[in-house]
């Protein structure tokens, strides 16, 4: 019976789904890209990033963690060295603990550059820092944006009240600055006082948990300020589930699928929508240049897209909304 | 019972099957990656020695939890505290050597504090279980949200703590942390293997009331048995830190699963009585292997979650297997 088992399961396997990478040509690069969790996001990102693989005639390998975490994401990085890609696209899930690995995949001679988050401090190929070894950084710029979440919480308020940020968790360097950006602009507005940053570990349900309790502490809680999608969708549920739709005013960082039944109904306020697939699209196209020897800038912004009640129609809008 | 060629010689066979079925299924899988592998890329898949460091530093890891477990296990108890208190580990390890500062007995001494930390959930579960009567389950369910409090209380509101200087980090490259695993299997299956401590375990595991009358003191050795899977759940904290720098206080929480899968996998009975540690090193390696090996042949993520799952629902059904034949015998 166990022969026969074994049997099945190696038959299925044999069967199993996935192009069998062809032996890299020498002009034919193989980019693998490496984001940092199941999430719309980044399976929006991929898109883009096959579309610029499709343009270039290259081969794009994926994998995805389940968690964000460490652990889960360096033996997929490993498996990836083992394939020899020509370029590593990653979002590393953490700025300082992720150094040592990639420096590993480098010295194995794959060529790093990273999407979404950065590690050290993200400035690249300055002569600074033991992170300073990846060749580009595509991201949006995170800094900005919290600043921006800032002015449209600020405005949706009235300029006074009580808010926080909830958060996925620290040391993360997308998520770390859109906060450092939100307290900054919220200087700007002593009028409001904004509470203590409560963590969620990217998991939606703790972000509502989060949030109920904080409105447990603070009834007259205004805004909150959801930092990214799992965040956002917890803090958006928080606040339907204690019964504050529209008294507690919701800005969200990445627009998921369903936002925009979202923004109509009034649980969310503003979402601030990135663009992962131009994140995907550019780190790919950047691969393929040096991959092929050119000299790539080292750093590439993408942009943002603020959504809310006025224009979450528009077609020109909704298609930045993510999707699996 | 009675002659020979009786039906308990038939019914060996299927025992044999079930000893066996890890290594072969081990075999089975590494087979099939070299051959896609050469066929496929020209390339070969074991021959290779970035490949096999990479198939056996992912196994270290929750291997290391998993010797723990398999003592636990066998004993017919269950820690599920591993994943925190090897999180509380890191970050104990990286805390001391912060507040240490450059001196080179702060990171030796760090280690031994570490190692201390971790025996109080240990020894809570042993009290719990062994004095109190808890089912380890539930005792064990317990200390995991104490560990993992303790853990994010212990890192402060960064949830990590850097390492500061780079004297830890050469337990945490190239080879030493697999020989330093290895070195420990080997260690602790000559305890499993030959020593009373061992006999012990799989008394109390196979049959309490017979090993209580026989005289074992089992509120003793239970206990034990607890910090010694909270002990290896703190060296793998320590491990985590030497390689990634800091020490995160969820450094350890995908991994309790593939503890207890890498048992289950090796032949133990989650009722215990059963098991050895080198079913538990080659449960660990199918496991690290299938993960590699379903990267290397491009298969979706998602698949792979499905194929240890597979995996793990086989090994139980062969050991029910076992069990129903009274291959006990």
């Amino acid at each position: 019976m166990s022969a026969f088992c074994r049997v099945l399961l190696l038959g299925a396997l044999l069967l199993a789904p996935g192009a069998g990478p062809a032996a890299a040509d020498a002009d034919k690069p193989v980019i693998a890209l490496l984001p940092g969790v199941v999430d719309p996001f980044y399976f929006t990102m991929r898109r883009g990033a096959e579309k610029a693989a499709k343009e270039e005639g290259v081969q794009l390998l994926f994998q995805i963690p389940k968690t964000w975490n460490t652990t889960e994401q360096v033996p997929i990085l490993r498996a990836f060295v083992a394939k020899k890609p020509d370029v590593l696209l990653i979002a590393p899930v953490d700025k300082q603990q992720l150094i040592r690995p990639l420096k590993e995949a480098q010295g194995a001679g794959i060529k790093i550059i990273t999407v979404d988050t950065f590690i050290d401090d993200g400035k690249y190929q300055d002569g600074k820092g033991p992170g300073d070894f990846p060749l580009s950084f595509v991201a949006s710029d995170n800094t900005e944006g919290g600043r921006i979440a800032a002015r449209a919480l600020a405005k949706a308020i009235g300029g006074k009240g009580t808010v926080y940020c909830e958060n996925n968790k620290p040391g993360i360097s997308s998520t770390d600055q859109r906060v450092q950006g939100f307290l900054e602009e919220m200087k700007a507005h002593p009028d409001i006082k904004v509470l203590a940053t409560q963590y969620n570990e990217d998991d939606a349900n703790r972000a509502a948990s989060n949030v109920s309790a904080v409105l447990a502490r603070n009834p007259n809680l205004a805004g909150v300020f959801g930092v990214n999608t799992f965040s956002g969708m917890g803090a958006a549920e928080g606040v339907k589930r204690a019964g504050k739709t529209g008294k507690v005013k919701v800005v969200v960082f990445d627009a998921v699928p369903g936002i925009d039944k979202q923004i109509k109904s009034g649980l969310v306020d503003i979402a601030i929508a990135q663009k992962p697939a131009d994140m995907g699209y550019w780190g790919v196209k950047y691969a393929v240049g040096a991959a092929r020897g050119k000299k790539i800038p080292t750093e590439r912004g993408t942009g943002f897209v603020v959504m809310d009640k006025s224009n979450i129609d528009r077609p020109d809008v909704r298609q930045y909304i993510y999707s699996n | 019972m009675t002659a020979a060629f009786s039906p308990s010689e038939r019914l060996d066979r299927p025992a044999w099957i079930g000893r066996v079925w890890p290594w072969l299924f081990l075999g089975a899988l590494l087979v099939f990656f070299e051959v896609w592998s050469r066929l496929r890329v020209d390339r070969s898949f074991l021959w290779n020695v970035y490949n096999v460091q990479a198939i056996l530093l992912a196994a270290s890891a929750p291997l290391l939890l998993a010797i723990g477990q398999t003592f636990v296990i066998i004993a017919a108890g269950i820690d599920l505290s591993v994943g925190f208190v090897m999180g509380l580990a890191a970050v104990t390890v990286a805390q001391v050597a912060v507040a240490g500062g450059e001196a080179a007995w702060v990171l030796p001494a760090a280690v031994v504090i570490t190692l201390l930390v971790c025996l109080i959930p240990g020894w809570i579960n042993g009290v719990l279980i062994a004095r109190l009567g808890v089912p380890a389950f539930i005792g064990t369910l317990g200390m995991y949200g104490v560990a993992r409090g303790a853990g994010f209380l212990a890192a402060g509101s960064g949830m990590t703590v850097s390492v500061p200087h780079e004297g830890l980090a050469w337990l945490g490259t190239g080879w030493t942390p697999i020989a330093l695993t290895g070195a420990l299997l080997a260690v602790m299956h000559l305890v499993l293997s030959t020593t009373r401590f061992g006999q012990y375990t799989y008394a109390i595991g196979g049959n309490l009331q017979s090993a209580v009358r026989a005289g074992i003191d089992v509120k003793r050795h239970l206990t034990a048995i607890y910090l010694v899977s909270a002990g290896f759940a703190g060296i793998g904290g320590i491990l985590y830190a030497a390689r990634y720098g800091a020490g995160a206080a969820n450094a350890g929480e995908p991994l309790l699963l593939d503890s207890i899968a890498a048992v289950v996998i090796g032949g133990a009975s989650l009722f215990g009585g059963t098991g050895t540690l080198i079913g538990t090193l080659i449960g660990a390696l199918i496991i690290s292997v299938i993960h590699f090996g379903l990267i290397f042949i491009d298969v979706d993520a998602f698949w792979q979650f499905i194929a240890v799952g597979v995996v793990i629902i086989l090994s139980v059904l062969i050991d029910q297997y076992k069990e129903r034949l009274g291959a006990g015998a």
